[in-house]
Protein backbone atom coordinates (compact mmCIF):
# COMPACT_ATOMS: atom_id res chain seq x y z
CA UNK A 1 0.00 0.00 0.00
CA UNK A 2 1.20 3.50 -0.74
CA UNK A 3 0.38 5.09 2.58
CA UNK A 4 1.35 8.60 3.43
CA UNK A 5 1.18 10.06 -0.09
CA UNK A 6 -1.05 13.04 0.46
CA UNK A 7 -2.35 13.30 -3.11
CA UNK A 8 -3.25 9.65 -3.02
CA UNK A 9 -5.03 10.05 0.30
CA UNK A 10 -6.89 13.05 -1.05
CA UNK A 11 -8.09 10.99 -3.99
CA UNK A 12 -9.21 8.21 -1.71
CA UNK A 13 -11.26 10.60 0.37
CA UNK A 14 -12.67 12.36 -2.67
CA UNK A 15 -13.72 9.06 -4.22
CA UNK A 16 -15.40 8.00 -0.98
CA UNK A 17 -17.15 11.35 -0.59
CA UNK A 18 -18.38 11.10 -4.16
CA UNK A 19 -19.67 7.57 -3.55
CA UNK A 20 -21.44 8.75 -0.39
CA UNK A 21 -22.98 11.72 -2.18
CA UNK A 22 -21.22 14.24 0.05
CA UNK A 23 -19.75 16.42 -2.69
CA UNK A 24 -21.67 19.49 -3.80
CA UNK A 25 -22.80 19.81 -7.40
CA UNK A 26 -19.66 21.57 -8.68
CA UNK A 27 -17.28 19.26 -6.83
CA UNK A 28 -19.14 16.22 -8.10
CA UNK A 29 -18.95 17.40 -11.73
CA UNK A 30 -15.21 18.11 -11.34
CA UNK A 31 -14.68 14.65 -9.87
CA UNK A 32 -16.62 13.02 -12.73
CA UNK A 33 -14.47 14.86 -15.26
CA UNK A 34 -11.34 13.47 -13.60
CA UNK A 35 -12.87 9.97 -13.46
CA UNK A 36 -13.05 9.83 -17.24
CA UNK A 37 -9.31 10.25 -17.70
CA UNK A 38 -7.88 8.62 -14.60
CA UNK A 39 -8.07 4.82 -14.41
CA UNK A 40 -6.58 4.75 -10.89
CA UNK A 41 -9.26 7.10 -9.67
CA UNK A 42 -11.90 4.99 -11.40
CA UNK A 43 -10.60 1.90 -9.62
CA UNK A 44 -10.62 3.77 -6.31
CA UNK A 45 -14.19 4.92 -6.84
CA UNK A 46 -15.29 1.45 -7.95
CA UNK A 47 -13.81 -0.08 -4.80
CA UNK A 48 -15.72 2.35 -2.59
CA UNK A 49 -18.95 1.91 -4.53
CA UNK A 50 -18.59 -1.84 -4.17
CA UNK A 51 -18.06 -1.61 -0.41
CA UNK A 52 -20.82 0.90 0.24
CA UNK A 53 -23.26 -1.11 -1.88
CA UNK A 54 -22.99 -3.70 0.89
CA UNK A 55 -24.57 -1.17 3.26
CA UNK A 56 -27.73 -0.79 1.20
CA UNK A 57 -28.04 -4.46 0.67
CA UNK A 58 -30.49 -6.20 2.94
CA UNK A 59 -33.00 -8.94 2.42
CA UNK A 60 -34.31 -9.36 -1.11
CA UNK A 61 -37.97 -8.46 -1.40
CA UNK A 62 -39.88 -9.50 -4.52
CA UNK A 63 -41.82 -6.48 -5.79
CA UNK A 64 -45.55 -6.87 -6.49
CA UNK A 65 -46.50 -7.91 -10.04
CA UNK A 66 -48.06 -4.57 -10.96
CA UNK A 67 -44.63 -2.90 -10.84
CA UNK A 68 -43.48 -4.92 -13.84
CA UNK A 69 -46.81 -4.64 -15.64
CA UNK A 70 -46.79 -0.86 -15.41
CA UNK A 71 -43.16 -0.71 -16.42
CA UNK A 72 -43.78 -2.87 -19.46
CA UNK A 73 -46.80 -0.95 -20.64
CA UNK A 74 -45.04 2.35 -19.92
CA UNK A 75 -41.97 1.46 -21.94
CA UNK A 76 -43.40 -0.72 -24.67
CA UNK A 77 -47.01 0.33 -25.00
CA UNK A 78 -49.18 -2.73 -25.32
CA UNK A 79 -47.95 -6.03 -23.99
CA UNK A 80 -48.87 -8.35 -26.82
CA UNK A 81 -47.00 -11.62 -27.01
CA UNK A 82 -44.19 -11.96 -29.48
CA UNK A 83 -44.14 -14.46 -32.33
CA UNK A 84 -43.85 -18.05 -31.17
CA UNK A 85 -41.22 -19.91 -33.07
CA UNK A 86 -38.85 -17.69 -34.91
CA UNK A 87 -36.62 -17.92 -37.91
CA UNK A 88 -32.89 -17.41 -38.02
CA UNK A 89 -33.34 -13.97 -39.44
CA UNK A 90 -34.99 -12.83 -36.30
CA UNK A 91 -32.02 -13.62 -34.15
CA UNK A 92 -29.59 -11.81 -36.37
CA UNK A 93 -31.46 -8.64 -35.57
CA UNK A 94 -30.19 -8.84 -32.00
CA UNK A 95 -28.09 -5.75 -31.48
CA UNK A 96 -29.67 -2.81 -29.76
CA UNK A 97 -30.10 -4.90 -26.65
CA UNK A 98 -26.46 -5.93 -26.49
CA UNK A 99 -25.75 -3.76 -23.47
CA UNK A 100 -28.70 -5.17 -21.58
CA UNK A 101 -27.89 -8.71 -22.60
CA UNK A 102 -24.28 -8.14 -21.64
CA UNK A 103 -25.19 -6.90 -18.23
CA UNK A 104 -27.52 -9.79 -17.70
CA UNK A 105 -25.02 -12.39 -18.88
CA UNK A 106 -22.25 -11.02 -16.72
CA UNK A 107 -24.53 -10.78 -13.71
CA UNK A 108 -25.83 -14.28 -14.04
CA UNK A 109 -22.44 -15.75 -14.76
CA UNK A 110 -20.71 -14.09 -11.87
CA UNK A 111 -23.45 -14.25 -9.32
CA UNK A 112 -24.19 -17.75 -10.47
CA UNK A 113 -27.66 -19.17 -10.87
CA UNK A 114 -26.90 -21.80 -8.27
CA UNK A 115 -25.36 -19.43 -5.77
CA UNK A 116 -21.86 -20.14 -6.96
CA UNK A 117 -20.12 -18.65 -9.96
CA UNK A 118 -20.70 -20.98 -12.88
CA UNK A 119 -17.97 -19.63 -15.09
CA UNK A 120 -15.49 -17.77 -12.95
CA UNK A 121 -13.11 -16.61 -15.66
CA UNK A 122 -14.52 -16.26 -19.12
CA UNK A 123 -13.27 -13.98 -21.86
CA UNK A 124 -16.58 -14.05 -23.65
CA UNK A 125 -20.02 -14.78 -22.32
CA UNK A 126 -23.50 -15.28 -23.70
CA UNK A 127 -26.93 -15.57 -22.20
CA UNK A 128 -29.01 -17.69 -24.52
CA UNK A 129 -32.67 -17.32 -23.70
CA UNK A 130 -35.94 -18.28 -25.30
CA UNK A 131 -38.38 -15.43 -25.69
CA UNK A 132 -40.73 -17.28 -23.40
CA UNK A 133 -37.98 -17.70 -20.82
CA UNK A 134 -38.57 -21.47 -20.89
CA UNK A 135 -35.05 -22.27 -22.02
CA UNK A 136 -32.08 -20.43 -20.57
CA UNK A 137 -28.44 -21.29 -21.07
CA UNK A 138 -25.34 -19.45 -19.90
CA UNK A 139 -22.15 -19.86 -21.87
CA UNK A 140 -18.63 -18.74 -21.03
CA UNK A 141 -15.80 -19.02 -23.53
CA UNK A 142 -12.11 -19.23 -22.65
CA UNK A 143 -10.10 -17.96 -25.61
CA UNK A 144 -6.85 -19.58 -24.52
CA UNK A 145 -8.19 -23.11 -24.23
CA UNK A 146 -11.08 -22.90 -26.72
CA UNK A 147 -13.39 -24.34 -24.07
CA UNK A 148 -16.99 -23.25 -23.95
CA UNK A 149 -18.63 -23.89 -20.60
CA UNK A 150 -22.36 -24.21 -20.86
CA UNK A 151 -24.82 -24.16 -18.03
CA UNK A 152 -28.47 -24.85 -18.66
CA UNK A 153 -30.37 -22.95 -15.99
CA UNK A 154 -33.85 -23.52 -17.33
CA UNK A 155 -35.58 -25.91 -19.72
CA UNK A 156 -34.85 -29.45 -20.87
CA UNK A 157 -35.20 -31.26 -24.20
CA UNK A 158 -38.26 -33.39 -24.91
CA UNK A 159 -37.68 -37.13 -24.47
CA UNK A 160 -35.81 -38.49 -27.47
CA UNK A 161 -34.69 -35.02 -28.58
CA UNK A 162 -31.48 -33.05 -28.14
CA UNK A 163 -30.57 -29.38 -27.88
CA UNK A 164 -27.93 -28.39 -30.40
CA UNK A 165 -25.84 -25.26 -30.09
CA UNK A 166 -25.06 -23.16 -33.17
CA UNK A 167 -22.64 -20.37 -33.88
CA UNK A 168 -23.93 -17.70 -36.24
CA UNK A 169 -21.28 -15.18 -37.26
CA UNK A 170 -22.66 -12.29 -39.29
CA UNK A 171 -24.61 -13.55 -42.27
CA UNK A 172 -22.83 -16.90 -42.40
CA UNK A 173 -24.84 -20.10 -42.12
CA UNK A 174 -25.07 -21.59 -38.63
CA UNK A 175 -22.14 -23.80 -37.65
CA UNK A 176 -22.74 -26.53 -35.09
CA UNK A 177 -20.81 -26.30 -31.82
CA UNK A 178 -22.21 -29.62 -30.73
CA UNK A 179 -25.09 -31.07 -28.80
CA UNK A 180 -25.66 -29.68 -25.31
CA UNK A 181 -24.80 -32.23 -22.66
CA UNK A 182 -27.70 -34.00 -20.98
CA UNK A 183 -26.45 -32.83 -17.62
CA UNK A 184 -27.15 -29.23 -16.78
CA UNK A 185 -23.55 -28.21 -17.01
CA UNK A 186 -20.78 -29.24 -19.35
CA UNK A 187 -17.97 -28.15 -21.60
CA UNK A 188 -17.87 -28.01 -25.40
CA UNK A 189 -14.66 -27.62 -27.36
CA UNK A 190 -14.79 -24.91 -29.99
CA UNK A 191 -12.67 -25.78 -33.05
CA UNK A 192 -9.65 -23.45 -33.43
CA UNK A 193 -10.93 -22.15 -36.74
CA UNK A 194 -14.14 -20.92 -35.12
CA UNK A 195 -12.52 -19.24 -32.10
CA UNK A 196 -11.93 -15.88 -33.78
CA UNK A 197 -15.56 -15.77 -34.91
CA UNK A 198 -16.96 -16.04 -31.39
CA UNK A 199 -16.84 -12.39 -30.31
CA UNK A 200 -20.00 -10.60 -31.36
CA UNK A 201 -21.53 -13.71 -32.87
CA UNK A 202 -24.91 -15.13 -31.96
CA UNK A 203 -25.28 -18.47 -30.22
CA UNK A 204 -28.55 -20.24 -30.87
CA UNK A 205 -30.13 -23.45 -29.73
CA UNK A 206 -32.32 -25.66 -31.91
CA UNK A 207 -34.48 -28.66 -31.19
CA UNK A 208 -32.98 -31.72 -32.94
CA UNK A 209 -33.31 -35.50 -33.03
CA UNK A 210 -31.34 -37.27 -30.28
CA UNK A 211 -27.64 -36.87 -30.95
CA UNK A 212 -28.00 -33.78 -33.10
CA UNK A 213 -28.94 -32.67 -36.57
CA UNK A 214 -28.34 -35.35 -39.20
CA UNK A 215 -27.74 -32.76 -41.93
CA UNK A 216 -25.18 -30.42 -40.39
CA UNK A 217 -27.73 -27.64 -40.48
CA UNK A 218 -30.52 -27.01 -38.00
CA UNK A 219 -33.57 -29.09 -38.82
CA UNK A 220 -35.86 -28.28 -35.89
CA UNK A 221 -37.21 -25.11 -34.38
CA UNK A 222 -34.86 -22.42 -33.15
CA UNK A 223 -35.69 -22.20 -29.50
CA UNK A 224 -33.34 -19.62 -28.05
CA UNK A 225 -30.54 -17.25 -28.94
CA UNK A 226 -28.18 -14.75 -27.39
CA UNK A 227 -25.25 -12.60 -28.35
CA UNK A 228 -21.65 -13.33 -27.41
CA UNK A 229 -20.20 -10.38 -25.56
CA UNK A 230 -17.05 -9.59 -23.62
CA UNK A 231 -16.98 -10.88 -20.06
CA UNK A 232 -15.83 -8.40 -17.46
CA UNK B 1 -36.15 -5.21 -38.50
CA UNK B 2 -36.26 -2.57 -35.84
CA UNK B 3 -39.26 -4.20 -34.22
CA UNK B 4 -37.49 -7.53 -34.19
CA UNK B 5 -34.45 -6.01 -32.61
CA UNK B 6 -36.58 -4.39 -29.98
CA UNK B 7 -38.03 -7.81 -29.23
CA UNK B 8 -34.57 -9.09 -28.35
CA UNK B 9 -34.05 -6.10 -26.09
CA UNK B 10 -37.24 -6.84 -24.30
CA UNK B 11 -36.28 -10.44 -23.62
CA UNK B 12 -32.99 -9.31 -22.08
CA UNK B 13 -34.75 -6.56 -20.16
CA UNK B 14 -37.32 -8.95 -18.73
CA UNK B 15 -34.53 -11.36 -17.83
CA UNK B 16 -32.65 -8.61 -16.04
CA UNK B 17 -35.79 -7.64 -14.14
CA UNK B 18 -36.37 -11.24 -13.07
CA UNK B 19 -32.78 -11.59 -11.92
CA UNK B 20 -32.39 -8.33 -10.00
CA UNK B 21 -35.72 -6.71 -9.08
CA UNK B 22 -36.06 -8.40 -5.67
CA UNK B 23 -32.62 -7.26 -4.62
CA UNK B 24 -33.11 -3.71 -5.88
CA UNK B 25 -36.58 -3.45 -4.36
CA UNK B 26 -35.00 -4.49 -1.06
CA UNK B 27 -32.45 -1.69 -1.39
CA UNK B 28 -35.09 0.94 -2.18
CA UNK B 29 -37.26 -0.27 0.68
CA UNK B 30 -34.39 -0.17 3.11
CA UNK B 31 -33.68 3.46 2.25
CA UNK B 32 -37.24 4.73 1.82
CA UNK B 33 -39.04 2.54 4.33
CA UNK B 34 -42.22 2.90 2.29
CA UNK B 35 -43.52 0.37 -0.18
CA UNK B 36 -45.33 2.75 -2.52
CA UNK B 37 -42.30 5.05 -2.79
CA UNK B 38 -39.95 2.09 -3.23
CA UNK B 39 -42.15 0.70 -6.03
CA UNK B 40 -41.93 3.99 -7.88
CA UNK B 41 -38.18 4.13 -7.45
CA UNK B 42 -37.87 0.58 -8.77
CA UNK B 43 -39.75 1.59 -11.91
CA UNK B 44 -37.55 4.65 -12.26
CA UNK B 45 -34.46 2.46 -11.95
CA UNK B 46 -35.58 0.12 -14.71
CA UNK B 47 -36.60 2.94 -17.01
CA UNK B 48 -33.11 4.32 -16.55
CA UNK B 49 -31.54 0.91 -17.21
CA UNK B 50 -33.59 0.60 -20.38
CA UNK B 51 -32.23 3.89 -21.66
CA UNK B 52 -28.70 3.79 -20.29
CA UNK B 53 -27.66 0.16 -19.92
CA UNK B 54 -24.48 0.84 -21.82
CA UNK B 55 -23.29 3.23 -19.14
CA UNK B 56 -22.52 0.62 -16.55
CA UNK B 57 -18.99 0.04 -17.66
CA UNK B 58 -18.15 3.71 -17.77
CA UNK B 59 -17.21 4.01 -14.10
CA UNK B 60 -15.56 0.65 -13.76
CA UNK B 61 -18.41 -0.71 -11.64
CA UNK B 62 -19.58 -4.29 -11.86
CA UNK B 63 -23.16 -4.57 -13.18
CA UNK B 64 -24.63 -5.43 -9.78
CA UNK B 65 -22.84 -2.58 -8.05
CA UNK B 66 -23.97 -0.21 -10.78
CA UNK B 67 -27.57 -1.36 -10.35
CA UNK B 68 -27.44 -1.01 -6.57
CA UNK B 69 -25.77 2.40 -6.90
CA UNK B 70 -28.41 3.67 -9.33
CA UNK B 71 -31.15 2.37 -7.01
CA UNK B 72 -29.52 3.92 -3.96
CA UNK B 73 -29.07 7.28 -5.66
CA UNK B 74 -32.63 7.47 -6.98
CA UNK B 75 -33.94 6.40 -3.57
CA UNK B 76 -31.89 9.11 -1.86
CA UNK B 77 -33.12 11.74 -4.34
CA UNK B 78 -36.66 10.79 -3.47
CA UNK B 79 -35.94 10.68 0.25
CA UNK B 80 -34.51 14.19 0.09
CA UNK B 81 -37.58 15.43 -1.76
CA UNK B 82 -39.84 13.83 0.83
CA UNK B 83 -37.78 15.34 3.60
CA UNK B 84 -38.01 18.77 1.99
CA UNK B 85 -41.80 18.52 1.89
CA UNK B 86 -41.87 17.61 5.54
CA UNK B 87 -42.67 13.94 5.18
CA UNK B 88 -39.90 12.28 7.14
CA UNK B 89 -39.75 8.57 7.11
CA UNK B 90 -36.07 7.83 7.39
CA UNK B 91 -34.86 6.30 10.56
CA UNK B 92 -35.41 2.69 11.15
CA UNK B 93 -34.27 0.89 8.05
CA UNK B 94 -34.87 -2.53 9.55
CA UNK B 95 -38.53 -1.86 10.12
CA UNK B 96 -39.18 -1.75 6.41
CA UNK B 97 -38.20 -5.33 5.86
CA UNK B 98 -39.04 -6.70 9.29
CA UNK B 99 -42.73 -7.12 8.58
CA UNK B 100 -42.32 -8.60 5.11
CA UNK B 101 -43.70 -12.10 5.34
CA UNK B 102 -41.12 -13.88 3.24
CA UNK B 103 -38.26 -11.92 1.84
CA UNK B 104 -37.34 -14.98 -0.24
CA UNK B 105 -33.82 -13.98 -1.16
CA UNK B 106 -32.91 -15.58 -4.47
CA UNK B 107 -29.92 -17.81 -3.94
CA UNK B 108 -28.17 -16.14 -6.85
CA UNK B 109 -28.33 -12.71 -5.35
CA UNK B 110 -27.36 -13.59 -1.81
CA UNK B 111 -23.85 -14.87 -1.89
CA UNK B 112 -21.87 -11.97 -3.26
CA UNK B 113 -23.79 -9.36 -1.38
CA UNK B 114 -23.59 -11.08 1.99
CA UNK B 115 -19.85 -11.22 1.66
CA UNK B 116 -19.48 -7.52 0.89
CA UNK B 117 -21.92 -6.59 3.61
CA UNK B 118 -20.02 -8.57 6.21
CA UNK B 119 -16.77 -6.86 5.26
CA UNK B 120 -18.01 -3.29 5.40
CA UNK B 121 -19.90 -4.01 8.63
CA UNK B 122 -16.82 -5.50 10.26
CA UNK B 123 -14.69 -2.52 9.24
CA UNK B 124 -17.29 0.01 10.40
CA UNK B 125 -17.30 -1.79 13.74
CA UNK B 126 -13.66 -0.86 14.12
CA UNK B 127 -14.60 2.82 14.07
CA UNK B 128 -16.18 4.68 16.95
CA UNK B 129 -19.92 4.10 16.89
CA UNK B 130 -20.77 7.74 16.14
CA UNK B 131 -18.37 7.86 13.22
CA UNK B 132 -19.64 4.63 11.76
CA UNK B 133 -23.11 6.08 12.20
CA UNK B 134 -22.11 9.13 10.19
CA UNK B 135 -20.88 7.00 7.28
CA UNK B 136 -24.13 5.05 7.30
CA UNK B 137 -26.12 8.26 7.64
CA UNK B 138 -24.51 9.63 4.51
CA UNK B 139 -25.03 6.51 2.42
CA UNK B 140 -28.36 5.16 3.66
CA UNK B 141 -30.08 8.41 4.61
CA UNK B 142 -28.36 10.71 2.13
CA UNK B 143 -27.35 13.20 4.81
CA UNK B 144 -25.08 16.08 3.81
CA UNK B 145 -22.09 17.27 5.83
CA UNK B 146 -24.25 20.05 7.26
CA UNK B 147 -26.98 17.62 8.29
CA UNK B 148 -24.46 15.23 9.78
CA UNK B 149 -22.88 18.10 11.74
CA UNK B 150 -26.29 19.08 13.08
CA UNK B 151 -27.15 15.54 14.04
CA UNK B 152 -23.89 14.97 15.85
CA UNK B 153 -23.85 18.50 17.28
CA UNK B 154 -20.39 19.44 16.06
CA UNK B 155 -19.23 22.33 13.86
CA UNK B 156 -19.27 21.68 10.11
CA UNK B 157 -15.51 21.66 9.72
CA UNK B 158 -15.10 19.29 12.62
CA UNK B 159 -17.58 16.98 10.94
CA UNK B 160 -15.60 17.05 7.71
CA UNK B 161 -12.29 16.31 9.43
CA UNK B 162 -13.92 13.58 11.47
CA UNK B 163 -15.52 11.83 8.57
CA UNK B 164 -12.50 12.08 6.29
CA UNK B 165 -10.27 10.57 8.92
CA UNK B 166 -12.80 7.80 9.44
CA UNK B 167 -12.89 7.12 5.69
CA UNK B 168 -9.13 6.65 5.58
CA UNK B 169 -9.29 4.24 8.49
CA UNK B 170 -12.15 2.43 6.85
CA UNK B 171 -10.24 2.14 3.58
CA UNK B 172 -7.23 0.78 5.38
CA UNK B 173 -9.35 -1.90 7.04
CA UNK B 174 -11.15 -2.78 3.80
CA UNK B 175 -7.92 -3.31 1.90
CA UNK B 176 -6.47 -5.59 4.54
Amino acid sequence: MSEGRPDREDDRIRAAEYALGLLDEAEARAFEARLRDDPDLRAEYAAWAEHFAGLADGADVPPPAHVWQELESGLFGSTQAGPGRSRWRYWRGWGLGAALAAMLAVLLLYLGPFGTPTVPQADLVAYIEAESGDLRVLAGYDEATGQLEVSRVGGAPEPGRSFELWLIAGDAAPVSLGVLPERERGVLSVPDALGPQMAGATLAISDEPAGGSPTGQPTGAVLAAGQVITGS
Amino acid sequence: MLARTAMGDRAAFAGLYRATSAKLFGVALRILNDRAEAEEVLQEVFVRIWHKADRYRANGLSPMTWLITVTRNLSIDRLRRLRATGVTRAGNPDEATAHMADPAPGPEAQVVAADERARIDACLDELEAARAGAVRGAYIEGLSYAELAARHEVPLNTMRTWLRRSLLKLRECLSR
